[in-house]
């Protein structure tokens, strides 16, 4: 059953404890319950469905986003896209859907110690793609903003591909971002939790997990806080979950700084975090794009995924609605009116720089913050500067191929690129926090697993290292970034953990 | 979209020195040139001199060159708009935010950073503009970062009004498609 709130306090005894219902914490769920487990979901966010979902933005975000679309590092120079709901991100994600790249795995394999291949993962990543509907995108279903990028790569000789999404009977109405209103998208909303709830879940819609009671290698307890429904305000009511095994599943930002506010501080909790941070630009073209309609994202170029001069970045496209396009566009006033008012007309492209390869980045910070919320910190560094760059760089080459009458950068003082003469000023625009616009829609990290408790939070199992019944099983595990959208690596490696945690569970 | 945050202003050295500043500041210098507000309504995070600071950041923050016939900032009430979706702001950071509007008013920070001896609300159309490109422009991070908070939160509360969606080319959500088809799936 999932449960809105509560009128009184409440006592729970499960099996297993989750706090959070995102891709890691619904498939634990559903796993445990099918397998005879007692299992309690305590999520913050609301219970939402699709008659909810009216394709508004400024409905929207603050209801199905993180700080009510607000969640931003400390100085506001990374813009954070992060779910809360039932379901977590895979309410709001734009559909994207990838394994773990294998060389991904074995970086964490030689690094890390981890035992990943694509042989363990392959399985439960069969399974997923079917639960979840993932099927490749025909090129003839890509939306302008999507097919300008795969016909520019085409045209330079870059490698490009349409991606794979998560739906069933997709509209591509475009507002992915915003609930499916026709529940194509299949959500864990749709999925992972009603195949939990069905064998016995609790879920606990509008419950914040404030702490794990802990003692020696044990975890006794987790506190939850009812709150009003679409706020951070705590209605005074809690519930006290006592279980046999806790799972920590808030995502990467929520999920260390719950460890910090239970005291679980060794080892490195918070640290490393990955944003996969994202610079973009945009390309005006003399025909009409419509990007706020169509599969907000179905092609993306890898084509600079390795590169030997500093991090590898990935090109997929973002969608084009009103107000997300008014934050990220450069400038105020008449210049930035006058860009607004080409909005049918202008392709949203994004490089997405990938985080944690090279030895001596250190990513994102999350602390506790005054109130006992999440605080981070990442700060740019020279390896990003050129990153961002040479993303935006080839951003405009690839619509400069396709024929794109302008492209603008997103710097506070935006640059007009109109011919590949004009690349060389991306190389001189001053860079640094809040000159340009920087994104992130992928967290990582921060409870990174491993087999060294000095260098990881979890073990490989993904059990904490000092508390033996306690897990995290989300993307805060990841020791590096993945160089592709994470939503199915979480579910997948999700899957591939529960076998651990029921095992601990008894 | 976005407020000010983390105790931002307080904890940097440059913030220190700025709130020092505008704390020295004689009051005569600090009078912020109130606006009416729209229906005498009740105000849940601004003062109304706080208020009368952020409608006229929004509406230069969404000035157009000349009028196209979409609303303006002040038709709108962005002011109020950002007071409602600023008020359950958590206090550290409403603490921040508020600092923040009243050095952005403050005529001696305006005077110290090379512009007119006057409140950002007593300035004309253009000091106003030059102002804010200073801020966003700034070699001080500490500004640049108030810049984006202000600009954000006004471009989202406007360019998320059904309002103005004719005047960016946006024909809003396809409503009847969605009904058309969750009628024949039903």
């Amino acid at each position: 059953m999932i449960h809105q709130g509560s009128d009184k306090d409440l006592v729970l005894k499960p099996d297993v404890c989750i706090a959070g219902s995102g891709p890691g914490g619904a498939m634990i769920a559903s796993r445990l319950s099918r397998a005879g487990a007692s299992v309690v979901v305590l999520e913050e966010g609301g219970y939402h469905t699709k008659e909810e979902f009216d394709m508004q933005e400024a409905t929207a975000y603050p209801r199905l986003y993180q700080d009510r679309g607000n969640r931003a590092t400390a100085d506001l120079s990374i813009q954070v896209l992060q779910g809360r709901a039932v379901g977590g991100g895979t309410v709001v994600n734009w559909t994207t859907s990838y394994r773990t790249p294998d060389h991904v795995l074995e970086h964490w394999r030689r690094a890390d110690g981890l035992p990943l291949t694509p042989e363990i993962l392959r399985p439960h990543f069969e399974e997923v793609e079917q639960r979840l509907g993932i099927s490749k995108v025909q090129y003839d279903d890509t939306n302008p903003n999507n097919r300008t990028i795969y016909d520019g790569c085409k045209k330079l000789g870059w490698q490009v591909d349409t991606t794979s999404r998560n739906v069933r009977q997709c509209l591509r109405t475009g507002y992915c971002g915003m609930g499916c209103p026709v529940d194509a998208k299949q959500s864990a909303t749709l999925t992972y939790l009603p195949d939990a709830v069905n064998a016995g879940a609790e879920i606990y819609a509008d419950c914040r997990a404030e702490k794990i009671e802990w003692q020696g290698k044990r975890a006794r307890a987790v506190i939850g806080a009812f709150l009003k429904p679409g706020t951070q305000e705590a209605t005074g009511r809690t519930v006290r979950v006592e279980p046999r095994v806790v799972v920590v599943a808030g995502g990467a930002i929520n999920s260390p700084v719950l460890l910090l506010r239970s005291g679980l501080d060794s080892g490195p909790v918070g640290k490393n975090t990955w944003l996969h941070p994202v610079v973009a630009l945009g390309a005006f073209y003399d025909e009409k794009i419509e990007g706020f309609y169509g599969a907000p994202q179905s092609v993306a170029s890898h084509h600079f995924a390795r590169r030997e001069e500093g991090a590898g970045f990935f090109i997929e496209a973002a969608p084009v609605h009103p107000m997300l396009a008014s934050i990220a566009m450069p400038g105020f006033g008449a210049p930035l009116r006058a860009k607004m008012a080409m909005l049918p007309s202008v392709c949203a492209t994004i490089a997405l720089m990938i985080d944690g390869f090279d030895a001596g980045e250190n990513g994102g910070t999350v602390t506790v913050r005054d109130g006992g919320g999440p605080k981070l910190d990442y700060p740019f560094t020279d390896r990003m500067y050129e990153c961002f760059r040479a993303g935006m760089k080839a951003i405009a080459r690839i619509h400069l191929a396709n024929g794109a009458r302008e492209i603008v950068s997103f710097h506070a003082e935006p640059i007009s690129i109109r011919s590949e003469g004009d690349l060389a000023r991306i190389d001189q625009a001053p860079l640094g926090p809040n000159r340009f616009a920087v994104f992130t829609a992928h967290q990582m990290g921060g409870c990174r697993m491993g087999s060294d408790p000095a260098r990881s939070v979890v073990n490989p199992q993904l059990r904490h290292h000092q508390v033996e019944n306690l897990f995290v099983v989300d993307g805060s595990v990841f020791p590096t970034s993945l160089g592709v959208n994470p939503m199915e690596s979480i579910y997948g490696l999700a899957s591939w953990a529960s076998a651990h945690v029921r095992t601990a569970a008894g | 979209m976005t407020g000010s945050r983390r105790g931002l202003l307080k904890k940097t050295l440059a913030g220190a020195a700025l709130l020092a500043t505008a704390g020295a500041v004689p009051v005569a210098l600090r009078r912020t040139k109130l606006r009416e507000i729209p229906g005498g309504r009740t105000l849940h995070f601004f003062t109304p001199a706080e208020y009368s600071i952020w409608a006229a950041v929004a509406d230069r923050i969404l000035a157009e060159e000349k009028p196209s016939g979409a609303p303006t900032a002040s038709q709108l009430d962005i002011a109020g708009r950002a007071d409602i979706f600023l008020a359950p702001l958590p206090d550290a950071d409403r603490k921040d935010l508020k600092q923040l509007l009243a050095l952005f008013d403050n005529a001696l920070f305006s005077v110290l950073r090379g512009g007119p001896p006057r409140t950002f609300t007593s300035m004309s159309d253009e000091e106003q503009d030059a102002h804010i490109r200073s801020w966003q422009t700034s070699r001080l991070a500490i500004q640049r970062t108030g810049y984006q908070a202000m600009k954000r939160l006004c471009c989202a509360l406007y360019f998320s009004a059904p309002e103005t969606y004719a005047a960016v080319g946006y024909p809003g959500p396809p409503y009847d498609l969605v009904r058309s088809v969750l009628g024949v799936r039903r």
